[in-house]
């Protein structure tokens, strides 16, 4: 009898720990393909008189597309780190053809008494090669004597798709760029979409001396609206959709804020229409809402595309 | 309240036994003791001796099927889905683990596995677990200990001609004082079938292998211990029906039991039994070139549980307590390959990993006031416990919606029974409530085929609670038997799919969304009359007329209810050979619901005929038959068959049976 037992059980084991086909593995599954940041780390360090300026960027790394920059000042004599400084930051990209140019950028950051930094962000419009450089000017001002850095420092390919970014001229004839800031890391639920949207205000005098910030002015668009429509624009998707989703409005900070909403992981199409402060399509158009399997959905003539 | 007159009933039962004496009563072979059951039924029917488990279900006048193919088939229960339903093996719970619920518990199973299927309408059947519809109780075999004949078995073999058919069926047991052994092995192996215009039915093979085993052996006297195992294994079915077709899938259906039967007192037998189960289904959509997208739909479902039998009986009062408990994890996946396969492929759960939890205490009670008289009363109290893992599907269309949900699933049942001479004549009446299953509560984008909708759960859905009448009236004499029954249900917070207007669909055939609600109420009605007429002592007619009528809130009718149907059949035994032929048919579908995807469906009439000869080999009684299935080749299809899939034309089939 107990040889009996122990056959069921047995039997009750290998049952319970075998199947013909593995089960997938969630976790895994929705982590793939998806670097998440979270640890800000030094991308750059430059010396001036006794200061040591260091940037630094979630995973010591400047991607192609928005980066929350961080940048301290720290007295090499005092071993203090400087406070209330007034600190200027321009990001400068230099073309095969010496032209120059910048992208959204914050000019002057923002001291953060309790973490002793100075906050802001770059949205770098392009990645660093053989003929694009980059350059990042930073002025500050200590006990009335300003200094400048200007560290070269390389933009890289974001892997991640979720924080991709798109650049586009408006019916306004404005140049416009719409950076995704979040979801790192999407689920299969209702996600927190955050954008910035951004536009480049061209110099109304002629240049002074190099770099001067007039030149390279971008500015946060106030009070637009994103229309937002999520599609999976794969032909075996069928242009497949979700409900719940939240167009972008602008927030305190700046930023537009949404909702969306993704039914499974795959391929996604964010489709927008950006409408300026009085309602006006400045860009976009309305994808259908047909269900086509078979033909790949089309897309709105202003989109994103993730990947998770 | 409802708990409270629970409570009363118990108290009743024990103070009933505690004021009579005791009587004395002897059981010598320890046997199959049911004090309130069903007749048993062999597993043929009057047509055919070797039948599927669907085959033989469908001779019940109470039992209608969902046809996606040849196999595989939905048992409704008084015109109900397995939602509605609860059925077990021998009690045990089992769930299918394909969310379009192409693997019914009866799917796993051979017909020479079963003695006897215990089919119980309404409340009446909540013994085994919480239900609407009523249960169905798949019996296995179990022979008795100390059998004169040690050795007992059939083989059986047979080929069907429309769709080659071979199968291979074989039993043995093996009987000692203090020892039992059963073990059977079956193999079917079908190709396409042909519907009645000769035209070749594509993807309706199939190919089926089943084995059991039980042991068992006393441990006293009065007791035994009981070992038994199921394995089931289908391979390369297809279902014309859908635009996909099975791959594989597997059951493994483990339980021991252990069974005290008591010579004196009120207890005459206790049996428990723990079980475990797993069963594994994978589908296949690679075998139709149609398809653009390739899909993997595999589905789990991994049950254990306990349960426990006393079965009480005193002078004229006796009474079956039955405690259900059970765990089941039900996980399922779609993911769908981009047409660029260097591309991510996409993933989602159709069941988010769900498990439910339920205990239950149910009792059944009859009381027999005189030779002519009985009262029958019970109830059940359930414990209904449910929770989503990955609730975040859950909350794509129901933000917020509960990860988990205990529900509380009352019921309670009476019935009288009255015999004056030749008739008899009962009523009843019954409240029951049940849970959503994992797919009306937790599915997530289940594609539908009949009606072309992804299908979303809710995880919220409240009770289901039915309220019925049931009444029958019979008479019987040598001759004749005529047995009418009707039954009525009116279900509060009915469950159906209702189109979303929001959210598109996510699988490729698939025109839109549906989101499970909840109707205010809709109604059910149940008619049927079956009679049995003994011409001559050797001719035998038997006939059964059914009707049903089912209406939702707004008076709309409710999908899949048979039509006004007929089964009529002659049987005619001359010395060793037996003639039997049956003619049966639906009338036109006239209340069909085209807002649940059905269209009308014409009316049909089958005609079979089949002889058999018994004749022995060494002693040993063989019988050879010989029939034909829709002699006519009538081209139907029935109003529950998917797609309106047409059914099997003109069938030749033989069969050769050995018992030794």
């Amino acid at each position: 009898m107990k040889s009996f037992q122990f056959y069921v059980v047995a039997i009750l084991i290998a049952v319970t720990h075998s199947c013909t086909l593995n089960k997938t593995d969630y976790e895994a599954e929705i982590s793939t393909d998806v670097t998440e940041y979270y640890e800000f780390k030094e991308v750059s360090v430059s010396n001036v008189a006794a200061y040591k300026v260091s940037i630094e960027s979630l995973n010591g790394t400047f991607y192609k597309g928005y980066n929350e920059i961080r940048v301290k000042i720290l007295d090499t004599q005092t071993n203090q780190f400087i406070k209330k400084a007034v600190v200027k930051f321009l990001p400068i990209k230099t073309a095969l053809n010496s032209e120059k140019s910048s992208c959204p950028h914050e000019y002057q950051l923002k001291y953060k008494p309790n973490e002793e930094y100075y906050l802001g962000y770059s949205v770098f419009l392009e990645e660093s090669d053989a003929s694009i450089k980059w350059k990042i000017y930073i002025d500050f001002t200590v006990n009335n004597e300003s200094y400048t850095v200007a560290p070269d420092v390389v933009i890289k390919a974001q892997p991640n798709k979720n924080l991709n970014m798109t650049t586009f001229k408006g019916k306004d004839g404005k140049e416009y760029v719409i950076a995704l800031l979040g979801p790192q890391k999407p689920k299969i639920a209702e996600n927190k979409l955050v954008a910035g949207i951004y536009q480049y205000d061209p110099p109304l005098n002629s240049p002074g001396v190099f770099p001067d910030p007039s030149q390279f002015l971008y500015s946060q668009v106030k009070g637009y609206t994103l229309l937002l429509d999520p599609r999976m624009p794969e032909p075996s998707m069928g242009n497949h959709s979700s409900i719940n989703n939240k167009n972008l409005v602008q927030q305190e900070d700046g930023l537009y804020y949404g909702i969306v909403n993704y039914t499974m992981t795959g391929n996604w199409t964010l489709n927008f229409i950006m409408l300026d402060q009085n309602g006006k399509t400045i860009k976009g158009t309305q994808v259908s809402n047909e269900f086509t399997p078979g033909i790949e959905g089309a897309k709105s003539d202003l989109f994103i595309n993730i990947l998770f | 309240m409802r708990l409270l007159t629970i409570v009363l009933l118990f108290f009743q039962v024990v103070v009933t036994a505690q004021n009579t004496p005791i009587k004395k009563d002897t059981i010598i072979v320890l046997n199959e003791v049911r004090l309130i059951s069903a007749t048993k039924k062999k597993i043929e029917t009057a047509m055919k001796m070797a039948v599927s488990v669907d085959d033989f279900l469908a001779s019940s006048s109470s039992i209608s099927f969902i046809k996606r193919g040849a196999y595989a088939w939905e048992p409704l229960l008084n015109n109900m889905s397995t939602e509605r339903s609860v059925v077990t093996i021998d009690g045990m719970h089992i769930f299918g683990a394909c969310t379009d619920k192409m693997d019914p518990v009866t799917s796993y199973l051979e017909s020479n596995t079963l003695s006897s299927i215990d089919i119980k309408s309404g409340q009446e059947g909540s013994l085994h677990g919480a239900t609407i519809a009523g249960s169905i109780d798949l019996k296995r075999k179990s022979t008795s200990f100390g059998l004169e004949k040690k050795w007992n078995g059939a083989y059986q073999t047979g080929f069907e001609f429309n769709n080659k058919q071979f199968f291979n069926l074989g039993n043995v047991s093996y009987s000692r004082e203090k020892l039992v052994f059963d073990a059977s092995i079956s193999y079917r192996d079908a190709g396409n079938y042909q519907d009645g215009n000769d035209n070749e039915v594509k993807h309706s093979q199939y190919h089926k292998f089943n084995t059991s085993l039980g042991l068992a052996f006393k441990t006293s006297a009065l007791s035994s211990v009981r070992v038994e195992a199921i394995f089931d294994e289908a391979k390369d079915v297809g279902f014309p029906a859908l635009p996909m077709d099975l791959w594989l899938s597997r059951a493994l259906i483990t339980s021991v039991s252990y069974k005290q039967l008591f010579e004196k007192g009120l207890i005459r037998v206790i049996d428990t039994k723990i079980y475990f189960n797993a069963i594994e289904h994978y589908m296949d959509d690679t075998t139709r070139p149609e398809n653009l997208v390739h899909m993997d739909m595999p589905g789990w479902s991994t049950t254990y549980g306990l349960l426990s039998k006393a079965n009480l009986k005193k002078d004229r009062f006796s009474s079956e307590i039955q405690l259900n408990a059970y765990n089941n994890l039900s996980i399922a996946e779609m993911r769908m390959y981009p047409q660029d396969r260097k591309n991510r492929t996409m993933f989602a759960y159709s069941w988010p990993s769900v498990t439910t939890a339920f205990t239950g205490i149910a009792m059944n009670n009859s009381w027999e006031f005189s030779e002519k008289s009985q009262l029958n009363f019970g109830g059940s109290l359930g414990l209904n416990y449910n929770y989503s893992k990955y609730v975040e599907f859950n909350w794509i269309f129901h933000p917020g919606a509960s990860q988990e949900k205990t529900r509380i699933l009352p019921s309670l049942h009476t019935s009288y029974q009255l015999s004056v001479a030749n008739f008899n004549f009962s009523v009843g009446t019954g409240y029951g409530e049940r849970a959503p299953s994992i797919s009306e509560g937790y599915g997530y984008y289940i594609y539908n085929s009949f009606d072309r909708y992804d299908y979303i759960g809710n995880p919220d859905l409240k009770n289901e609670i039915s309220y019925e009448g049931n009444a029958s009236a019979g008479f019987k004499n040598k001759k004749l038997n005529i047995q009418a029954k009707v039954n009525y249900f009116f279900i509060e917070n009915y469950i159906i799919g209702r189109i979303l207007s929001l959210g598109s669909p996510m699988n490729y055939q698939s025109i839109g969304v549906k989101g499970y609600t909840q109707l205010n109420h809709s109604t059910l009605f149940n008619f049927s009359l079956n009679s049995e007429f003994a011409i001559m002592p050797n001719l035998h007619w038997k006939g059964i007329l059914t009707y049903a009528r089912a209406k939702d809130d707004e008076g709309k009718n409710l999908p899949f209810i048979r039509p006004l149907s007929y089964h009529t059949s002659l049987h005619y035994k001359y010395k060793k050979i037996g003639f039997q032929t049956l003619l049966n048919g639906d009338f036109e579908q006239i209340n069909y619901s085209p807002e649940y995807g059905e269209d009308q469906t014409p009316n049909y009439m089958i005609w079979n005929l089949s002889a058999d000869y018994t004749f022995n080999i060494k002693n040993k009684k063989t019988v050879f038959q010989v029939g034909a299935e829709n002699i006519l080749n009538e081209y139907y299809s029935t109003y529950a068959d998917w797609g309106n899939i047409p059914r099997m034309g003109r069938n030749v089939f033989t069969s050769l049976k050995f018992n030794f």
